[in-house]
């Protein structure tokens, strides 16, 4: 199947049962998306594949066939730090301590990128609507919600807002 | 900084480097021989002039947190890695025999073991490795391991294991009713020979401990309160499972592990397969959490280990999340039966606690008992902890053990007691505030509760009324902590100059994620007159890292962080003693400060680089130990919350508006991690107080809610607002950087403020976590 990971197109060999995070951690060795609930309860295994309107949208790669995102763009952590430096949501995830143990930010900085992909300035209320479905145990919450607020301004800053 | 470098030794006789001391451990004191360090540090007391200690520093390891580059267990990749999963019983309690030659055949199956397989008895907590006899659900029974992850589990699918099943015995009343059976052959005998006696309670059972006389302090009593308690079995849910890649290089093993205890993994691997310990390195680099349930090597250490041996490939064996939830330890559950009495004026005169705990079929004696002994000035205190062996998966420490079952009861008792009185909650704790530590009879450290109390209440405005009515009622509540976290040796740290003068600190101990990493370069680069970005802190392997003990009970900080600072004054001495040589100045003249060392005049200064540059191949290695405790005092970090609560009276939702948090835990090393801690402590707590709780089937003793959709954690959506302060006041006499633990106190207080705030909403007292609607509907029912 053919798959663009991060702007690279690869062609794989996928047996039809594996899932995309199987396929981004064991045939592309992309280990950012985590497996911990491995049946779409948590989040850790987020990624972001690229909706018909060219935004990235959150997906639990453990239970999404890979199959299924045949010629798709699919966006992981690895992805989001480019040439120029780290996503502004990564910068502020560091700012504001929104990490502990680590395990889970992968996915909870990707699904803030799709959050602020479609909601520039988020509410409180966008944010946790946008975000319970990524679980940390560690109680990084309150610190994530200043991390979001925190590059929104800082996106809407360089955009000329 | 001034180091004192004076030498207590005397000439011609061995001096004393050995002395006994006693550190508590997770609410337990052990008594162990410890070293004396080199020097003794002058210790950081309110007027040190600190750089870097103290500062908001940024996590070091955060950068590649966010940037997915950490890598985990699971993350790590070897040359023909094979993958093995665990095949774990369906039974509670029963015998098994397996027919592995199915599960042989499977496509990509490269090897299964049972316990015929393993050429010696391995323990685990809960009991021999693949044992016949079943004595828990999710009990590992065989291993296989393949090609693939898949194939290794369809090879678990594909063993026949034949059951032969009996009833279990999955609650506490079960296991001490008469004519129960044995549920397991306790390896310490009880100090009680009573024929009588249950065989399935464990220990010394029951375990008391008394003070004064409770039945006079309760005839003294003007008012008394009796009430039972209930509180779940909580899982860990670390979102990293348990996990291990096993690799063997002829007769050295390799393990990196996702665990709290490096050493003591190390010490169960080379125990458990008959090899000696300098033939087994572990390695823990990041780990996704742990909170107590990650200081053992587990079935998944042993499988991976034995299965790469065999097959002579790496071997990666990961817990899936349903034995995760199941068998990787649990906080048990308990009922606490509590009587408080108290004269009039709020002096409490006797503290009763009994309490039921079933530890599962191992663990250890982890009970409430301490809150009561600890929390309060009373004279008369006794508590009873009866400890029972069931069919069920073993328990383990989970943040602040013991004492977040047991503030529960007490506060919640205290709050029943102030409304007899007719007292205000808040006041009724300050009448009967600790000066000292009672149960030891001997002063605190430092015990700062009484700021804490009034910083709380300051700013949540706790004499404010809350006008409720209607179908949402607003309600109020508050709860104290006391947790000794004074930390203890053993800790050794090594700091090694590098050529060109920047510093790498060499300690055993783990970062589970609390920010150890940064708060320990941060008092290396303090100590050693370094900027913290040159000091580079290694941890976590059994090779690399001299030994420190595992990261559990608060004691990392308090622990590692003064060997690191010994370590780092010793490297700087030498550093200084060396600069004197180039710049022809005594070393007593010499100082450091970000890198450079200059003259007490400023004629002279050298950068720790060009020192490095003229020195060539000189290794300046500082070593350095935790000392012991100081003895006599009791050491303990101290705090209160407050909460406010929304409560739904029509579907008995309940919605925490609001948390304020005041902690006292001596010096704070790194105010934006510490934040982070009780913050994290609170959310844990507000799940145990709202809904988490194992659920089981009492028929067949097995699971019903092992995943992490019926297992509840709080969600982002459950997070109310949290307030924190730290009192940030040094506690020279704890050890000589000031700081006291903070992992585990913020958790303790958090259920209890809760319930004690819905109490007080729907004027009914909550008995029984979590506080579910069904439970807070049943109180109000039972109320109308």
């Amino acid at each position: 199947m053919r798959l663009t990971v991060n702007g690279r197109i690869c062609q794989l060999d996928v047996a039809p049962d594996s899932t995309l995070l199987t396929v981004l951690r064991d045939q592309l060795y992309l280990t950012g998306a985590k497996p911990s609930c491995e049946r779409g309860e948590c989040g850790a295994c987020t990624v972001l594949v690229a909706g018909p309107d060219g935004k990235p949208a959150p997906v639990y790669s453990c239970i999404a066939l890979a199959h299924a995102y045949e010629n798709d763009s699919v966006t992981t952590i690895e992805g989001l730090t480019t040439s120029s430096g780290p996503h502004p949501l990564q910068a502020a995830f560091v700012e504001h301590d929104a990490v502990q143990c680590g395990f889970c930010t992968p996915g909870q900085v990707l699904a803030g990128v799709a959050l602020l992909a479609r909601d520039p300035d988020p509410s409180d209320e966008a944010i946790v609507q946008a975000m319970s479905g990524n679980l940390c145990r560690c109680g990084t919450y309150p610190k994530i919600v200043r991390a979001i607020h925190s590059a929104a301004s800082a996106m809407r800053g360089s955009n000329g807002d | 900084m001034a180091i004192d470098t004076r030498d207590t030794r005397e000439a011609g006789a061995f001096p004393r480097r050995f002395v006994t001391t006693t550190v508590e451990v997770e609410g337990r004191e052990e008594t162990k021989v410890v070293e004396l360090p080199e020097h003794d540090p002058i210790p950081w007391d309110e007027d040190a002039q600190l750089r870097i200690v103290g500062q908001r520093a940024p996590r070091v390891d955060a950068p590649e947190k966010v940037a997915g580059r950490a890598r985990y267990t699971a993350d790590l990749t070897r040359p023909g890695l094979l993958h093995a999963a665990i095949l774990r019983s369906s039974i509670a309690r029963g015998r098994v025999s397996l027919d592995l030659a199915p599960a042989r055949a499977v496509a990509g199956v490269l090897d299964v073991i049972g316990s015929a397989e393993l050429d010696r008895r391995i323990r685990l907590a809960s009991g021999a490795l693949f044992d016949t006899t079943v004595s828990h659900a999710g009990q590992p029974l065989a291993a296989v391991c393949a090609d693939t992850a898949d194939a290794a589990w369809r090879g678990v699918d594909a063993i026949v294991a034949r059951y032969e099943p009996e009833p279990p015995v999955a609650s506490f009343d079960a296991a001490v009713a008469d004519g129960a059976p044995t549920v397991r052959r306790s390896s310490k005998k009880p100090a009680i020979d009573d024929p009588a006696r249950s065989p399935n309670l464990a220990f010394g059972s029951p375990d008391v401990v008394e003070r004064g006389d409770v039945t006079r302090g309760l005839a003294e009593a003007d008012v008394v309160v009796r009430r039972i308690y209930r509180t779940p079995v909580q899982l860990h849910t670390a979102l990293e499972p348990h996990g291990a890649v096993a690799e063997w290089d002829g007769d050295r093993l390799t393990i990196w592990e996702s665990t709290q205890a490096v050493f003591r993994v190390r010490e169960q691997v080379a125990l458990g397969l008959g090899i000696s310990q300098s033939s087994v390195r572990i390695i823990k680099e990041h780990m996704g959490g742990g909170f107590g349930a990650k200081t053992s090597a587990g079935a998944h250490t042993f499988a991976a280990a034995i299965l790469a041996r065999r097959t002579g490939r790496p071997v990666r064996c990961v817990n899936d999340r349903e034995a995760e939830q199941t068998d990787t330890g649990n906080r048990p559950s308990t009922t606490q039966r509590v009587t408080l009495g108290a004269r009039r004026d709020g002096r409490l005169t006797a503290i009763v606690c009994e309490a039921d705990v079933p530890l599962g079929i191992g663990g250890w004696e982890g009970g409430p008992a301490g809150m009561f002994q600890e929390m309060y000035s009373c004279p008369n205190v006794r508590t009873v902890e009866s400890f029972a062996w069931v069919n069920t998966p073993a328990m383990t420490a989970f943040r602040a053990p013991g004492h977040v079952e047991g503030a529960f009861a007490l506060e919640s008792a205290m709050d029943a007691l102030a409304r007899e009185l007719g007292m205000d909650p808040l006041k009724l704790r300050r009448i009967n505030f600790a000066e000292r530590d009672e149960k030891k009879d001997r002063p605190f450290s430092s015990n700062r509760l009484r700021e804490c109390y009034d910083r709380g209440a300051a700013r949540f405005d706790w004499d404010a009324k809350l006008p409720s009515s209607g179908r949402w009622r607003r309600g109020k509540g508050m709860a104290a902590q006391v947790w000794g976290a004074g930390g203890g040796p053993p800790a050794y740290a090594i700091v090694k100059i590098n050529g060109d003068g920047s510093a790498d600190v060499l300690t055993g101990t783990q970062d589970l994620g609390t920010g150890s990493r940064t708060i320990l370069a941060q008092i290396a680069a303090e100590a050693l007159g370094a900027r913290l970005q040159d000091v580079r802190i290694v941890l976590g392997d059994t090779e690399r890292t001299p030994y420190t003990g595992p990261s559990w009970g608060s004691m990392t900080t308090a622990s590692v962080g003064p060997a690191v600072r010994v370590a780092a004054e010793d490297a700087l001495r030498q550093l200084l003693e060396a600069a004197s040589e180039v710049l022809d100045v005594e070393p007593s003249r010499l100082s450091a400060r970000d890198g450079v060392i200059a003259t007490d005049d400023g004629s002279g200064t050298i950068t720790f680089r060009s020192l490095c540059d003229r020195l060539g191949d000189v290794m300046i290695l500082g070593r350095g130990a935790r000392g012991p405790n100081p003895t006599g005092v009791g050491l303990a970090s101290f705090g209160a919350q407050f909460a406010e609560v929304e409560v739904d009276t029509e579907t008995g939702v309940i919605r925490v508006v609001r948390i304020v948090a005041v902690h006292d835990a001596g010096r704070i090393i790194n105010p934006t991690l510490a934040e982070a801690q009780v913050e994290g402590g609170i959310i844990q707590g507000l799940g145990y107080g709202l809904f988490e709780e194992r659920v089981l089937d009492p028929a067949t003793g097995r699971m019903l809610n092992a995943n992490m959709h019926d297992y509840k954690i709080p969600t982002i959506g459950d997070v109310p607002r949290i307030e924190v302060e730290l009192l940030d006041v040094p506690d020279p006499t704890a050890n000589h950087t000031g700081a006291r633990g903070l992992a585990e106190p913020p958790i303790i207080p958090t259920a209890p403020a809760i319930a004690n705030a819905v109490a007080n909403a729907i004027g009914v007292e909550m008995a029984e976590l979590p506080l579910t609607p069904w439970r807070v509907l049943g109180a109000i029912g039972a109320s109308s």
